[in-house]
């Protein structure tokens, strides 16, 4: 098992109160939250930077080190032209999730798009169900699924909404998913959630593997989204051939700077 | 698919009934194979107040070390390994959580257990197993050395290597509890001076009780067999030591727990509880010292007592060296209750990620 981590503390223009969920998130023992701004497509503003936000930061509960604090973009789509994969704005973003609102989108964030996270609304009736194509090939990209437990906890009948929805999922992608809570009063600790994990059809070791490993590779996957733009192999034609009839092939990976070069 | 939500975590309980007289019994060695132990609690009935000799067995439990920020490679240090080779030392990383960060546990005979994640695990490079209870991916590994070992020498090849990797590879550095064998201190002072260090006593803390509901075969004299369901009488002991109400008021929603069935009224009672890092020894003389309590006094009075023994959720190891692990809770605890006439009921338990108690 990893760190526990949040990677959805709602942003708020009022500092002080996004300092408090910190804290409280800090005090009930993540290691890691993500500062999620959602946002529709248009104007996409720039992170406050985490040393202007709070500093120092506090400390995680039970451990002696500081809570690390990423930015997250959260893209709502209701039409392809939203998502701008080449946007220069995405990379001031540590984690970059798209919320599809039709079956169309929905495959093209699955199988195309260059994100890490994709946010399903459970708290209504969904207008598409989920195929197992589409889910399984963002699982092999290394993407993984969010849900929101927030309604869960307040109202009886999103609940249900948001059971039915989650199992439905959970079905088609075996456990690949992670939960997010939304607003301050919603925050809950990773033990909790582990709890209502189990509600949402995971066995004991996903639902803590939602809160725990699920995160840090979803963080790893965008570090190398970030950083890893594509791979270079060299392949020799033939033995006593010079250098220049090597055939190289370029592998474009993400959009970000720097290749990789392989030899082979 | 619909989760079967009444299922509660897995967890174990092996529950044991004998004498303290009887040749064969083997709660010595059950109690010295719960290596390390944070709490222990002491539930009395009918009493007010401890009397002296129990009182004073309560209040000298040895004290512990808190090294803080110490550097892993120093529990390699020659002359720390000569005071590990003559027994006795134990040791444990504090403020380390088992699920999420890496642990050190130090045994008493000598064998240092270290529960890495993966990063750490390959960083340090050396060899070690995955845990064994990992789900689907392998993302935390044990490291077990055998410090008396003659490979662990300094000089040795496991020794260099496992030094180089310790301060190069991966200075792991974490706030460290250690417990000491009598007259230990002189030996560790070097290595105490380095870092910044504090002694502690065990903290001893008591409380009166009155108008306990018990359950009712306790209190028969002689105490009748207990029917009821080991996990309910447990469940009943660990409210009382919570200070959790077991009335089950229908205002109250915090708790619905309850006293078994048929259940009596006792007028007062003594909870009393210590923590810190607690060793076998003062464990075992107070067990000796309820036990001789019970049995010079007077019938009617005292018919039973209770100690329950936790260990570190935190530990990496638990009963008998074995490797623990926490999945949504990391119990591992032993439920003492004796009687008059030196019999006794033993329940020992883990939660779902540990092995069979003994």
């Amino acid at each position: 098992m990893s760190v526990f981590m949040d990677l959805n503390v709602n942003y708020t223009a009022d500092k002080s109160q996004l300092q408090s969920l910190i804290e409280t998130a800090a005090h009930l023992g993540f290691s890691t939250v993500a500062i999620n701004y959602v946002f529709e497509p248009t104007e996409i503003p720039a992170p406050t930077a985490i040393s202007e936000l709070m500093d120092p930061l506090p400390i995680v509960q039970g451990r002696s080190r500081p809570i690390r604090v990423l930015n997250r973009l959260t893209i709502v789509m209701s039409d392809a032209s939203h998502f701008r994969p080449t946007a220069v704005e995405y990379r001031r973003f540590d984690l970059l999730a798209v919320q599809p609102t039709t079956e169309k989108l929905f495959h093209a964030a699955c199988m195309i798009y260059d994100v890490d996270i994709i946010c399903i609304s459970v708290t209504e009736k969904l207008p598409f169900f989920f195929k197992r194509a589409p889910v399984n090939g963002a699982i092999e990209r290394g993407l993984v699924f969010e849900v929101s437990y927030s309604a869960a906890i307040r109202d009886s009948t999103r609940r249900r909404y948001t059971i039915a929805n989650a199992v439905c999922l959970m079905e088609t992608c075996k456990g690949k998913v992670r939960p997010l809570p939304v607003p301050p009063l919603d925050l809950r600790g990773p033990y909790d959630i582990t709890n209502l994990g189990l509600l949402f059809g995971l066995s004991d070791g996903e639902a803590k593997e939602a809160v725990s490993s699920t995160c840090r590779s979803v963080v790893l996957h965008a570090e190398t989204r970030k950083t890893a733009s594509g791979i270079i192999y060299t392949v020799k034609s033939c033995s006593d051939s010079p250098p220049a009839d090597c055939k190289s092939r370029l592998h474009p990976v993400s959009q970000s700077s720097g290749w990789l070069m392989v030899n082979e | 698919m619909s989760p079967d939500l009444e299922r509660t975590p897995r967890n174990l309980l092996v529950s044991e009934r004998s004498s303290f007289l009887d040749q064969k019994n083997r709660i010595s060695s059950q109690l010295d194979q719960l290596h390390f132990n944070y709490k222990v609690c002491v539930l009395l009935p009918e009493c007010s107040s401890a009397p002296s000799h129990l009182d004073s067995a309560l209040n000298t439990f040895s004290s512990f070390y808190l090294i803080r920020k110490l550097p892993l490679y120093e529990l390699l240090d020659t002359h720390f390994l000569e005071t590990v080779r003559h027994g006795g030392v134990s040791g444990l990383s504090y403020r380390t959580r088992l699920d999420e960060d890496n642990c050190v546990a130090l045994m008493p005979n000598g064998r240092l257990s270290l529960s890495l994640d993966k990063d750490s695990f390959e960083l340090l490079g050396v060899e070690g197993k995955p845990s064994r209870f990992n789900h689907r991916t392998k993302s935390r590994f044990v490291v077990c050395v055998d410090l008396t070992d003659s490979s662990m020498a300094p000089g040795g090849r496991g020794y260099q290597r496992l030094v180089t990797g310790l301060t190069s590879r991966l200075p792991l550095k974490t706030d460290f509890l250690m417990s000491l064998p009598a007259g230990g201190g002189a030996s560790v002072q070097a290595l105490l001076s380095r870092y910044d260090w504090s002694e502690h006593r065990p903290e001893v803390s008591s409380c009166s009780l009155t108008d306990l509901l018990c359950p009712a075969p306790l209190t028969s004299d002689p105490p009748a067999p207990l029917t009821s369901d080991p996990h309910r009488l447990l469940e009943w002991l660990g409210a009382v030591h919570a200070a959790v109400s077991c009335e089950n008021s229908s205002s109250s929603f915090l708790s619905s727990l309850v006293c078994p069935e048929p259940n009596k009224k006792l007028s007062h009672a003594l909870r009393v509880s210590v923590c810190g890092l607690l060793s076998h020894q003062d464990v075992q003389k107070l067990i000796q010292e309820i036990r001789v309590y019970l049995s010079v006094s007077p019938p009617g009075s005292a018919s039973w007592a209770s100690v329950t023994l936790h260990g570190f959720v935190d530990s990496p190891v638990s009963w008998g060296g074995e490797e623990h692990g926490v999945l949504r809770g990391g119990d591992n605890f032993l439920s003492l209750m004796m009687f008059p006439d030196q019999s006794y009921l033993l329940h020992l338990a883990t939660g779902a990620h540990d092995t069979c108690p003994p």
